[in-house]
């Protein structure tokens, strides 16, 4: 390993993303601009819900139930007759969710018994069928106190005191876009795969065979490079994030910047051996596509968290660099944590790194295909 | 005899036609011959897909499962311990630790190591079967993840409810609490009974496999199509491409067929899966699904020439990939459904062919749709697959160059700017990326 020849490679690769303008500008907006594009969905409060109501009681306790259901904006409500009707709703996924109000539903609640409710739900979508139960559950119970608030009733036995640590409002946008932060990263660590496919493809490796750059000079050269390119657009990110978005950052900067720098560390390693085992720079943006996209979304516990107990999903999760960072943006920007608080994920950061760097150092030889 | 006009047209129309297709058939031959020359690139077109599915298939789409919780029990009593057992015994949550004191459990949550807490008061069993009083019982839960802190609250209150029932049917506690209104009914005057359709168990697997079917079709087609002018440029084939009698639209066809095809063949070997391995059924047409799966890929192909076409290398090409299918996962209802978007987004959303071919492949597949009610999603990929291709022809008119609509503008607007330009140029010259062409003539004494 000789630090001259190590510079040399490094030189040689900043002035490949400098030359170029426009991937200048992707390696270090791109992800400010992808965090803007995937953080302007997330609206705070529950969406809409569109609910079709087949009141067969028609009786004023009836009304008042639907009135109950449309006191907020949790539902937009449609009103529809028969079966045959919900079905064909149902069928052309125009609603979420319906509601069959019985006969009999004011007199068996005036009798002092629980009047069963029909609800339908569109299984398909589990999230809105998920959201729909909860909203109509609570709309119930509402409903349920609206009724007795007349008469004097003592507490039920249980009451859950419910709170949210962190963020006391439960704010959907604020607790998303610390989880987005390593997909939107993704964008240069995939640019490093290229780069190493490209001399390959294009021959300039055959040059580079020539000179005396050893491999892990070449791989490690490429590794900072890209590292220190994608470094940048963190700032760019994180002032999307904290300004434009207004999510809170209550940990260190100094912290934030060490740990992307460990998680980019990680993840352009594991981009190096990609494009390392690939002769084309087609097969290596296919095969960082199958790694980064959509494992990106469904494996790091971006959406929904880990189930640790189930071992051999949880083993391939953590291989990935980003199911650890998911964790570390979430703990730095909103519980605040300083490194004691997070070491776990960054050792495992560090260990994944030394491991793809590793690997690919291992892999690469200085051959001509 | 004389020879009729028509006639002669007609053959000269079915000449030239046949010249079409036999050009086109030229640039597919090459393009497949390339893909098998490939066989990495070939083997993770076909195989990656489903090595992907069968691998995240059964990962996802199980919902928030064993979510770690720490219990700070103060009480200590027989009902307390009940508690616990069944906070344990959901689905959500998964009892990991007893703590001595809430600032302890805080600890543990403070570096993500449980995600909930369940605080019992001292004296909770006995105000439990108090008829005048009411146990209170502290969730905290991480708000740092949205999902986490619903689905914990939502499940901690479910069991409350479980056990408030149980208590009226042990103790008879709902007449002792005088309720005029549903007095039989603890649980409150209305009781909802949920059925799901389509998915009686709400089971997410469905759900997810089948959105994965869809970003998988999504990413191979687009990658291949983004990547297909951009690899001939930077390879330099580019230009042996131009010397060639293709046209334009003959040079869309013969790049678009191939990736046609491994859309197709990928999107059918996936159904298969699905249906063989997941056990989820295929409830409507099979040939409906893939017929609709063809407008599906041809926006892809469409935004992936465009792409190419604007590229210089095929790492920017990549890029270009990466962020645009950000936006269309931004706009396709899988992080965010669709009805619950910002206004601004949902009208961009009926623009994005993910959230199109979302409603085709699970209208199909899981409530056993028909044509009937999938001609709305069908038209609209249709019709943005035209729009998009009509833009990608757009620009392969305007020259095959990832510099040639600047250039093209440069020239049009340079009459009008000369002057302009001009004093800029004389303040900072600045070099021409164009290369410089000089024309040298050697002539020869003899």
């Amino acid at each position: 390993m000789s630090i001259s020849r190590f510079i040399s490679v490094l030189v040689k690769e900043y002035r490949h993303i400098l030359r170029e303008p426009r991937t200048l500008w992707m390696v270090f907006l791109s992800p400010a601009f992808v965090l803007v594009a995937l953080s302007t969905i997330f609206i705070s409060g529950s969406g809409r819900i569109h609910l079709t109501l087949w009141d067969q009681d028609r009786t004023p306790l009836s009304r008042q139930f639907v009135a109950a259901l449309s006191s907020d904006d949790d539902f937009s409500i449609s009103y529809a007759s028969g079966y045959e009707e919900i079905d064909a709703l149902l069928a052309r996924r125009s609603v979420d969710a319906v509601l069959v109000i019985p006969t009999g539903f004011a007199h068996t609640i005036q009798k002092g018994d629980s009047a069963p409710v029909q609800v339908i739900l569109d299984g398909v979508d589990t999230f809105v069928a998920g959201q729909a139960t909860g909203s109509l559950l609570g709309h119930a119970a509402d409903f349920g106190l609206e009724l007795n608030r007349q008469f004097s009733t003592p507490p039920p036995p249980l009451q859950i005191r419910a709170q949210s640590a962190y963020l006391p409002e439960a704010s959907e946008r604020e607790s998303m876009i610390p989880g987005l932060i390593p997909i939107v990263f993704s964008l240069p660590v995939m640019a490093a795969a290229l780069a190493l496919a490209r001399e390959r493809e294009s021959g300039s490796l055959e040059s580079l065979v020539a000179t005396p750059v050893r491999g892990l000079e070449y791989l490690g050269g490429k590794l900072i490079a890209y590292v220190t390119a994608a470094l940048v657009g963190l700032l760019p990110v994180w002032l999307t994030a904290v300004l434009l978005f207004g999510v809170p950052f209550r940990g260190s900067s100094l912290l934030l910047v060490a740990l992307t720098i460990d998680f980019l560390l990680a993840s352009v390693g594991m981009a190096l051996f990609i494009g390392n085992l690939t002769r084309s720079q087609q097969t290596a943006t296919v095969i960082a596509l199958f790694v980064f996209f959509v494992p990106g979304f469904f494996l790091t516990g971006m959406i929904d968290p880990l189930d640790t107990t189930d071992l051999a999903s949880t083993a391939i999760s953590y291989a990935l660099p980003s199911t650890h960072f998911v964790t570390i943006c979430r703990a730095i920007f909103l519980k605040g944590a300083n490194l004691v608080e997070v070491w776990r994920p960054a050792l495992a950061l560090l260990a994944l790194s030394v491991a793809w760097v590793g690997l690919g150092a291992l892999t690469f030889k200085k051959r001509i295909y | 005899m004389l020879s009729d006009p028509t006639a002669v047209s007609k053959t000269a129309l079915l000449r030239i036609m046949r010249n079409i297709l036999y050009r086109i058939r030229g640039l597919v031959i090459k393009e497949l011959l390339q893909l098998r020359r490939d066989k990495l690139l070939l083997g993770f077109l076909i195989l990656g897909p489903l090595l992907e599915l069968l691998l995240m298939g059964g990962m996802t789409g199980g919902g928030v499962r064993n979510l770690p919780l720490a219990v700070v029990d103060l009480d200590r009593s027989r009902a307390s311990r009940e508690l616990v057992a069944r906070l344990d015994q959901t689905d959500e949550l998964l009892v990991r630790a007893y703590g001595e004191s809430v600032a302890q459990a805080e600890e543990w949550m403070q570096s993500g190591q449980v995600g909930v807490i369940v605080a019992i008061p001292p004296g909770y069993g006995a105000s439990l079967t108090d008829p005048l009083q009411s146990a209170e019982v502290q969730v905290i839960a991480d708000g740092s993840s949205y999902v986490v802190s619903n689905v914990a609250i939502g499940a901690a209150e479910n069991v409350a409810a479980e056990i408030v029932r149980d208590i009226a049917a042990r103790y008879g506690l709902a007449s002792a609490l005088h309720r005029p209104v549903g007095a039989n009914a603890p649980t409150g005057p209305v009781e909802l009974r949920f059925i799901a359709r389509f998915n009686a168990a709400l089971d997410g697997q469905p759900g997810a496999i089948t959105m994965m079917l869809g970003l998988i079709v999504y990413q191979v087609t687009l990658i291949i199509a983004a990547q297909s002018f951009t690899r001939e440029r930077e390879l330099g084939t580019l230009e042996q491409l131009r010397v060639t009698p293709l046209g334009r639209v003959e040079l869309m066809a013969g790049k678009a067929i191939p990736t046609l095809v491994v859309g197709l063949v990928d999107a059918l070997l996936m159904i298969g899966v699905i249906v063989a391995w997941f056990d989820i059924p295929l409830r409507g047409s099979l040939p409906l699904l893939l017929l609709l799966t063809v407008p599906f890929v041809l926006v892809q192909i469409g935004w992936g020439t465009l792409i190419s076409l604007i590229s210089r290398t095929q790492q920017q090409a990549m890029l270009f990939v990466f962020a645009l299918a950000m936006l269309e996962i931004a706009c396709s209802g899988f992080l965010v459904p669709a009805g619950s978007l910002p206004e601004a987004m949902r009208v961009l959303s009926r623009f994005s062919s993910v959230q199109h071919y979302m409603a085709i492949v699970r209208g199909v597949m899981l409530r056993g749709a028909g044509l009937g009610v999938l001609w709305s999603p069908g038209l609209a990929l249709g019709g943005i697959a035209l729009a998009v291709m009509t833009l990608a022809w757009l620009r392969l008119w305007v020259g095959l160059d990832a510099d040639s609509l600047r250039q093209r503008l440069r020239a049009a607007g340079h009459i009008r700017w000369r002057e302009r330009r001009v004093v800029r140029r004389t303040k900072k010259p600045k070099l021409s990326r164009e290369p410089a062409y000089v024309d040298v003539r050697v002539e020869i004494d003899d």
